[in-house]
């Protein structure tokens, strides 16, 4: 429940940022162009560049796509503020949208462009030892093997990415034993199931692009659930469409009805030339996505056999239940060290940037997450642990709270002595998704240097070496260094200059 | 509460329900001298008014026709001023919109299309072995309505039919995937064909009926979880694969379907046995949309290229018959053994939506 509230707080952050990560900083995206469509797009489209590129030679028009998570541009949606900032919507599915009845009736027509269903992509080592005929293979068999021990995987955020979204969906409904559209009741009676189905999700990830780097990375998790694209486009993995039954995105390109009837009919030529046979084939060809005309075949190594189409819930109760109860409940929780700058520089504007961040993402931390603020500057200055407990979550929020509100500024910038501080501070004894953030506004200045870190962390044990550091790019800090620093440790590299530092941390929560 | 918010929701939706569907013609008079008609319409109407032949045959005829879509259940709520013409999928909304608009009937009602459902052929067969339909062919047959209004009541599964084991995806409840009945016309339909069934034959009227098929109503849609709002998209996800095996649409679109492609190979399309027609109603708003009305209803031309896009004019089966001759395999040309459900008032099926959805 709490995380809802949050989410309208969030779809800002998320706009700011995503709307600052067009390629040129210059570039006004928000400024409406003739014969530009700017479109709301999920991030699962940004496979899509030759198409769009294609679409422009057949019909003039650019289409200039800004990414978001589908539950965040739904948000954006349905509170008004994509009126007059958007031309028109392309979301992995509008299953979502149309729960949210103030986001719908932003959307004049929606047209289905191609399709993409939910999968599981195996090892093929694990294929063989699990003996499973991958045309065979059913949810159930899937659960089984993960409860065995046998099968460990990594999917995306449901509350970030829609492909996250839909494969928690087909799971519940598949593993409830629901017949129709699930309820809050299927939900419920699947619970303990669930719960120890998502024992086996090992990896979790903001984005499916940064999953499939980090399953290569870790090379000890054995399958990804994600849309049969994207699994598709990651070499070596055997691609399962459970036989009883998957989520469809159907990638609905819509316009809305806050733009002008001339922008509508470009989005209908639009449309129109992505259906057309050329346009359709260079889809399948170029995506891994099946085309939706039938005169179009799908590309080769899509299998072609049918599989039931899993209804999505038809009421936001249950969908919005089902997010809460994996965050909260389902999913292993998180364990994160926020490694943070106060050195001196810090004082001011950048301090108070940072406590709003932080005590922004109190609104957002899950029952059972586990956080500790780690405050530095020529040297650690406190290490606080605190714990969202599901019986009082409150309690632990406000302490977070007042040690952020507690922090200051003072000494210089000790960035890899504090690394190695969080990674020592972390054991690895207990089952949780365990990261470190680093926010630093300035070059290290003090303690370890660049290279007796990289010793530090190799001669760290296997389990340890596979904590990934997110680090946050703000003020003065060195893009090389902390890119060196999530390349070392298998992290991400966001950056708050373009964004904000809200952006920043609210992205790194779907990497937690 | 909710009931409100649906209401409220309701009237909403119209604001943001046109759609420019032919605009951005200034400037390509070519000299001919035609007298421009404005209209809303129905977005399964958008590509034949799109159609350059249809724009072609209209400008000999000397009308150039701008054509917005809408939902036909929104456009009661429009502005039409300044409209020549409003062009809903069926008769409740046009008659509708006649009384708001004081027009005088009859309307013109140029062409119209029964709804249809589309399986793949495993799940035809398998409703076939189970009494649930006849085929009468490869391709084509009827769909049982009162077996199948039975099988929905009982929450009957694809498990529970004989033959679906050999098919891995005819699993779940048995139902076919409609449009939202508050938004689409196609959705309002079908329940419209279900509730006369479920109404013993008779068409709901009055509190008495709402009460007695609103359970089983409900039970057809809330299976269905979220729905779609366009039976253009239902017909796509089919297409492509994805979907429900069930999926009601318009005899037009599979027809239109059939005219531009060859190879469907593995499609049924099943004809309820008790099924409503989309009748597509001109509401005239002035003499010049009469006029268009009039013209859709009788140029020999505009007529067939109705057929091209799977219509079937009104008055004329034999013209349909003989521009679908090819399609036989597929379409019940002559409706035989197809009975038309009365649709219930604007105002009931309305009150029927909101319940099934509620």
């Amino acid at each position: 429940m709490r995380r809802r509230s949050l989410l309208a707080v969030l779809a800002v952050a998320a706009g700011l940022l995503s709307a600052c990560t067009s390629e040129d900083p210059k570039d006004d995206s928000n400024a409406p162009k003739p014969g530009t469509l700017r479109v709301l797009a999920s991030s699962e489209l940004s496979d899509m560049t030759a198409v769009f590129d294609r679409v422009r030679e057949d019909t003039g028009i650019t289409v200039r796509p800004t990414y978001m998570g589908t539950l965040d541009a739904v948000d954006l949606l349905a509170r008004g503020k994509a009126d007059g900032a958007y031309d028109a919507l392309w979301l992995s599915s509008d299953d979502y949208l149309r729960l949210r009845p103030e986001a719908a009736r932003k959307v004049v027509s929606e047209t289905p462009v191609m399709s993409s269903p939910v999968a599981v992509g195996v090892r093929p080592a694990t294929v063989r030892e699990l003996g499973w005929k991958p045309e065979d293979v059913t949810w159930s068999q899937v659960d089984r093997a993960v409860q065995d021990g046998k099968l460990t995987y990594g999917m995306t955020d449901p509350a970030r990415s829609n492909s996250g979204f839909a494969t928690l969906v087909s799971v519940a409904s598949a593993l409830s034993g629901a017949q129709s559209a699930l309820t809050d009741a299927d939900v419920a009676k699947a619970t303990p199931r669930l719960k120890e189905f998502f024992q086996g999700q090992k990896l979790t990830s903001g984005s499916s692009g940064w999953l499939a780097t980090a399953y290569r990375r870790r090379g000890t998790v054995d399958a990804l659930l994600n849309y049969e694209s994207v699994l598709k486009g990651i070499p070596g993995l055997t691609v399962i469409r459970p036989r009883d039954g998957v989520v469809t995105a159907d990638y609905p390109f819509s316009s809305l009805a806050s733009t002008d009837a001339r922008t509508r009919e470009d989005v209908r030529k639009v449309t129109a030339d992505l259906r057309t046979d050329a346009v359709q084939k260079l889809i399948t060809d170029t995506t891994h996505r099946r085309p939706v005309v039938p005169s179009v075949r799908p590309a080769a190594g899509l299998d072609t056999g049918r599989r039931r189409e899993l209804p999505f819930p038809g009421s936001r109760s249950v969908a919005d239940g089902l997010l809460d109860s994996y965050e909260n409940e389902l999913r292993r929780p998180s364990r994160t060290v926020y490694v943070l700058d106060t050195s001196g520089s810090m004082e001011g504007g950048r301090l108070a940037a940072l406590k709003k961040a932080l005590t922004g993402l109190t609104g957002d931390f899950r029952d059972r997450e586990e956080v500790t603020l780690m405050p530095f500057g020529s040297h650690v200055k406190s290490v606080r642990t605190h714990v969202v407990d599901p019986k009082d979550p409150g309690a632990g929020l406000a302490a977070i709270r007042r040690d952020t509100d507690a922090l200051g500024a003072d000494g210089g910038t000790a960035v890899y002595t504090s690394l190695e501080q969080a990674y020592d501070h972390l054991g690895t004894d207990r089952d949780t998704f365990t990261s470190i953030v680093l926010m630093t506004d300035g070059e290290n200045t003090a303690g370890a240097e660049a290279g007796d870190f990289d010793g530090f962390y190799r001669a760290l044990g296997r389990d340890r070496r596979d904590i990934p550091v997110f680090p946050i790019l703000f003020g003065d800090s060195s893009r090389s260094e902390l890119q060196h620093i999530a390349d070392l440790t298998g992290g991400r590299l966001f950056d708050a200059r373009q964004g904000s530092l809200d952006g920043a941390f609210e992205e790194i929560r779907g990497y937690q | 509460m909710r009931r409100i918010a649906g209401i409220v929701l309701a009237v909403l939706l119209i604001g943001g329900v046109v759609a420019a569907v032919v605009a951005g013609r200034h400037g390509e008079d070519k000299g001919t001298a035609t007298k421009t008609v404005r209209g809303v319409i129905g977005s399964e109407k958008a590509d034949f008014f799109a159609d350059p032949d249809v724009v072609k045959a209209l400008a000999a005829r000397g009308y150039t026709v701008k054509a917005e879509a809408s939902g036909s259940w929104a456009m009661e709520g429009l502005d039409l001023k300044g409209y020549d013409f409003a062009f809903p999928s069926s008769q409740a909304p046009a008659d509708q919109l006649a009384r708001k608009y004081h027009v005088q009937e009859p309307l013109p009602r140029p062409f119209y299309s029964p709804l249809v459902v589309v399986a793949h052929r495993a799940a035809a067969d398998v409703l076939a072995a189970n009494g649930l339909a006849v085929l009468d062919g490869k391709n084509r047959g009827t769909l049982r309505t009162g077996a199948y209004v039975d099988a929905a009541r009982h929450d009957r599964t694809w498990q529970q039919l004989k033959g679906a084991k050999a098919h891995g995806e005819l699993t779940g409840t048995l139902y076919i995937a409609s449009t939202d009945p508050e938004s689409s016309n196609s959705g309002a339909l079908y329940l419209a064909a279900a509730s006369y069934v479920a109404n013993g034959g008779k068409v709901v009227a009055g509190e008495a009926d709402l009460d007695r098929t609103a359970p089983l109503l409900h039970k057809l849609v809330s299976v269905q979880g979220a729905q779609q709002s366009s039976t253009d998209a239902v017909f796509r996800d089919f297409v492509s694969g994805a979907g429900n095996p069930l999926v009601l649409v318009y005899e037009s679109q599979v027809a239109a379907l059939l005219a531009q492609r060859h190879g469907v190979d593995d499609l049924v399309v099943l004809y309820p046995d008790t099924t409503v027609n989309s009748d597509h109603t001109v509401v005239p708003l002035n003499a010049d949309g009469r006029a268009l009305g009039e013209l859709l209803s009788t140029d020999p031309a505009l007529r067939g290229l109705a057929v091209r896009h799977g219509f079937r004019p009104q008055g004329d089966a034999a013209e349909f018959v003989a521009a679908t001759a090819g399609r036989a395999a597929y379409l019940n040309q002559k409706l035989t053994g197809v009975r038309q459900a009365p649709v219930p008032t604007s105002a009931v099926l309305h009150e029927m939506a909101r319940r099934a959805r509620g």
